[in-house]
């Protein structure tokens, strides 16, 4: 499990300003106190190395460490442990990515690398924590710069909670460096695509799968199926029963109330919430049953029941075709 | 979501009011037509309900107003929703032959593997599906993505529920009226 280091360049205000050149420098100053800090478990520590290596302060390296400051003592306790989990997964990144071929001829690349490695180690977040930084991966360019990808996830932020709840999973790719973008607050997952797009597309699939659960939630038998399909397939007989219901309804009340009165009068609106309550929505238990022609009455003196089931599945046009007979029979019985 | 009681009254009332608006016409008409009136002022007074911020309720309302815009006005005079209805996405127009034709030509290319295969009949699936959705649901064909067809869709069961809850119940009550 990876624990993730707060970079202070994500809080950096001035980043943007910087060029490129600028950062890159920046980041060799960064990471050589970097690894000197690991070693140490403390964050005052940190901070003072980051002190002691400050003979190359620009105005950056104060701005960005006096967030550092910031955060650090937020996560005075947290720091601890990330750095002592650090060893072991900063070695196996290092070994994963000494095989990446960097096309960059100077030390500094190769410095670069190892810094990227070492902030590739990511804090572990809690969800209550107010940043978290993940490095993605690199991007082999024909320039000697290379692009960082961060995804910042943040609280108010976050696209899709569910997707990134699982927060121990890391990108497959190591080395990385920082660039200036605003992206999408989702984490990429080990072993997945992490441009821009498939994880457009991974956000945009997760809330259509949750938004499919609501409705395996509201429509009746919808549990024992599997698969979007079968769930889309139920909610259509479904919204059909529910509309053809309606019309049904309609035509029952046009010829029982002749005046479309609806009576109001006659009950009183506790009456009319009692019915409310004492009616169970549109759902049956059974999930296969047949829809259920309502029974009319021989007499008029029989009450009408209209059981409510879930629709056919296999038959749609069958029940209609009842629905249809049977609402000529219950016209001609009401004229009798 | 259930439908709450407060839906169930408010549909009422809407109901109510639009079937006012039709009772003063009523001596003349036949079952058929009454039935007509109960459902355009029980499918308007279910749209209300939403107040036109939902995309199905605005189809809803065109599309009873094409059958009786009289009723549909005054029903909805309370709420200044004329602007409201016709603010619409232009309709989804899929030419299928020419689609056909690029599928097929796209299937030639692709060298198919047997996963390939069955997880492209089960996307099929699914997309006949959705565009049955869209067919049942209104205003279906103005949902431009997935999304925003099954949020469409759960609000518009919702709604259904109420209306045929209290349809029902209403029903009932005149049934033991009439027994009596």
């Amino acid at each position: 499990m990876l624990e993730g280091l707060v970079s202070p360049e994500s809080l950096s205000l001035s980043y943007a300003d910087m060029s490129v050149p600028e950062r890159l420098k920046w980041l060799q100053q960064h990471q050589q106190q970097e690894v000197l800090s690991l070693s140490s478990n403390d964050s005052p520590d940190l901070l003072q190395i980051l002190q002691f290596h400050g003979s190359n302060n620009d105005e950056l390296l104060q701005s960005t460490f006096s967030h550092f400051q910031m955060v650090g003592s937020g996560f005075g306790t947290n720091y601890n442990m990330g750095f002592g989990h650090s060893h072991e997964a900063m070695d196996g990144y290092i070994s994963r990515t000494s095989s990446c071929q960097i096309h960059s001829p100077d030390t500094m690349g190769v410095m670069l690398k190892n810094s990227e490695e070492n902030r590739a180690i990511s804090l572990k977040n809690k969800r209550k924590s107010e940043v978290c930084l993940i490095i993605v991966k690199t991007r082999e360019e024909e320039k000697t710069e290379k692009k960082i990808k961060v995804e910042a996830e943040t609280e108010s932020n976050i696209s899709n909670k569910e997707a990134s709840s699982d927060t121990s999973k890391e990108t497959s790719k190591g080395a990385s460096q920082i660039q200036k973008l605003d992206y999408i607050h989702v984490r990429a997952r080990r072993g997945e695509a992490t441009d821009r797009h498939s994880l457009a597309e991974r956000a945009r699939r997760e809330k259509i799968s949750k938004k499919m659960k609501y409705l395996q939630d509201l429509v009746p038998g919808c549990n024992t199926v599997t698969g979007k399909a079968g769930v889309l397939d139920e909610i259509i007989n479904y919204v059909q029963s529910l509309q053809r219901q309606v019309e049904f309804l309609s035509m029952k009340l046009a010829v029982i109330n002749p005046e479309l009165e609806l009576g109001v009068e006659d009950l009183s609106v506790k009456q009319f919430q009692a019915y409310f309550t004492n009616f169970p929505v549109v759902i049956a238990s059974k999930p296969s049953v047949m829809v259920d022609v309502p029974l009319f009455p021989l007499d008029q003196q029989g009450s009408l029941n209209l059981s409510v089931s879930n629709p056919n599945q296999t038959s749609i046009d069958a029940p209609s075709e009842s629905w249809e007979t049977q609402s000529q029979s219950l016209f001609a019985s009401v004229l009798r | 979501m259930q439908p709450t009681s407060s839906m169930n009254e408010q549909f009422l009332k809407n109901w109510q009011m639009g079937l006012q608006i039709f009772r003063p016409s009523i001596d003349n008409t036949s079952v058929s037509e009454r039935k007509r009136a109960i459902k355009l002022s029980a499918d308007v007074a279910m749209a209300s309900l939403r107040k036109g911020t939902t995309c199905w309720s605005r189809a809803l309302i065109q599309k009873a107003a094409t059958e009786d815009s009289f009723l549909v006005r005054q029903m909805l005079a309370g709420i200044k929703e004329e602007t409201l209805i016709n603010r619409k996405l232009p309709k989804i127009v899929c030419h299928r032959k020419i689609v056909r034709r690029s599928k097929k030509i796209l299937m030639r290319r692709k060298s198919s593997s047997a996963m390939e295969e069955v997880t492209a009949k089960a996307k099929k699936l699914v997309k006949r599906k959705t565009k049955g959705l869209r067919n049942v649901v209104p205003g279906g064909e103005f949902m431009s993505n997935n999304v925003l067809l099954i949020q469409e869709t759960l609000d518009y069961i919702v709604s259904l529920q109420t209306q045929v809850n209290v349809m029902r119940s209403i029903v009932d009550a005149a049934e033991a009226g009439v027994e009596r």
